[in-house]
């Protein structure tokens, strides 16, 4: 076991004693090491945005900006978010701490693009690097460390040539992980051609799966295969 | 035929274990490091190239997966550390991944960065970067981690015309090459035209690692991930 990783805490009560070391002085806490980037995936309905959502929502409450690329819910559908994710977001723009990049609204949409709202389209990833890697950027003049998640690549991979979107997501990571971020990619199992896939988990430096029932974590940093079953309660996804 | 020391705990015991006097990877062969992602190729490079180092072989990579800092980062992780080689100038890095990020990048007499969609000019920097090595000793490495993200960047026989230019001169120049690939991003044919190119394959696929040489050696062992890197228990020739 590498003791010299450094991670947050992922939010996913119960995921962190999963990752957390064996070693003999206890020493090791868990959780997702730090400036890496986790591949989320699973069938559809097994949890993966309600595991965005809480990663996001753990790092905001410690005062850790998220940059939010969202792509099935705009923000308005995020805001009505059955949690306390969704009551807190306003507060968190206000204070600039939550960023969005919608590629889920409507281009009639009322709301106004800001500093920290973006709208963006599935349909043009070259606008959504643009605008994430804006919001990288500005983010990491004032924050040594922050949060980011992708819900979800799958919209996107849908709408568009599947290696292009590999392109844009090998760049993406890239650029999230120079700015220090910790990145949370979610991504429908099977959505995308299998080369697509392997690809795609090629890229990322863990991969944990939901299936319903278990969460496995299949690769991370400094650790064999781990898994243990979840359910989903009002509150999140809990870890037993 | 000689061979080098590969630097990976119990592959080149493997084979003296059966008497044989030659080792896994010989001394100017190219090997492809093949298998599903996430079962440890990029770390057996980092190894194989810590390893020589240490031996004070110099070594030529490229980086076209990760960028420097990512790779120093995860070679930190074993505590690899790269700094000592740097300065004594025996690792020339080709990077051709951190201009995606857009950012300033300060290049140094051995370290230079190329384009992931420009294998020409990739081939020009290999050149350069292969007489530097070559000038330090005549006795090096040569990592290519990985194929996979230039073939997500560019056509396929475009890719392989690249390694195969790549591995002439490097080969011309004495070195042992090692070019990591994540199975079952192109297609069937390019995979077999790409295993055609490479003098030994080394198979891993999480448990177990499996090789077979240009010697004829065929072998194979079970595989864990430690702190130190790769290590294979006792394993046996097929």
């Amino acid at each position: 076991m590498i003791l010299m990783i450094v991670r947050v805490v992922s939010g996913i009560p119960g995921l962190d004693e999963l990752t957390s070391s064996e070693d003999e002085l206890g020493l090791g806490l868990g959780g997702i090491p730090e400036n890496t980037i986790t591949l989320v995936y699973g069938p559809p309905g097994v949890g993966k945005s309600i595991f965005c959502h809480q990663f996001a929502y753990y790092g905001l409450k410690q005062d850790e900006p998220c940059l939010y690329l969202t792509t099935d819910e705009n923000l308005q559908e995020l805001q009505e978010d059955k949690t306390n994710f969704g009551d807190d977001l306003k507060k968190y723009m206000e204070s600039e701490l939550f960023y969005v990049v919608d590629a889920a609204s409507d281009i009639e949409e009322e709301l106004e693009s800001s500093d920290i709202y973006h709208i963006s389209s599935v349909k043009n990833p070259t606008d959504i690097l643009i605008k994430v890697s804006q919001g990288a950027n500005s983010i990491k003049q004032k924050n040594p460390r922050f949060r980011a998640v992708i819900d979800s690549i799958t919209s996107i991979l849908e709408s568009n040539n599947e290696m292009l979107i590999v392109r844009v997501l090998k760049t993406y990571i890239l650029r999230i992980k120079e700015a220090g971020g910790t990145a949370v990619i979610n991504y429908t199992e099977r959505s995308a051609d299998l080369r697509t896939e392997i690809l795609i988990k090629s890229m990322v430096d863990n991969i944990v799966k939901l299936n319903g029932n278990e969460i496995v974590i299949e690769a991370m940093r400094g650790m064999g295969i781990k898994n243990k079953s979840y359910e989903i309660t009002e509150k999140g996804i809990i870890v037993e | 035929m000689n061979s080098i020391e590969s630097g990976i705990s119990g592959l080149d015991e493997i084979s003296s274990s059966v008497g044989s006097k030659d080792g896994v990877i010989q001394e100017n062969s190219a090997t492809l490091v093949y298998g599903p992602p996430k079962v440890g190729k990029s770390i057996l490079c980092n190894q194989f190239t810590y390893h020589g180092l240490n031996l004070d072989e110099p070594c030529l990579y490229l980086t076209t997966d990760q960028s420097m800092h990512e790779l120093q980062q995860n070679m930190m992780d074993f505590e690899w550390f790269l700094q000592n080689p740097i300065e004594k100038e025996l690792l020339y890095v080709i990077d051709t991944l951190s201009p995606l990020s857009g950012e300033e990048i300060n290049t140094t007499t051995t370290y230079k960065v190329s384009k992931i969609n420009d294998p020409t000019d990739l081939m020009v920097k290999v050149g350069i970067g292969t007489r530097f090595v070559f000038k330090k000793s005549n006795k090096f490495r040569s990592v290519l981690d990985s194929l996979t993200t230039p073939f997500a960047f560019n056509p396929e026989a475009l890719v392989i015309r690249f390694l195969k230019a790549y591995i002439r001169r490097l080969k011309e120049a004495g070195a042992t090459v090692l070019v990591v690939y994540t199975e079952g991003v192109v297609d069937e044919k390019t995979e077999k035209i790409l295993k055609s190119l490479m003098d030994n394959v080394i198979m891993m696929d999480g448990e177990y690692l499996t090789f077979r040489s240009t010697t004829g050696l065929v072998g194979t062992a079970e595989y864990n991930i430690t702190n130190k890197g790769i290590f294979l228990e006792k394993g046996k020739t097929l």
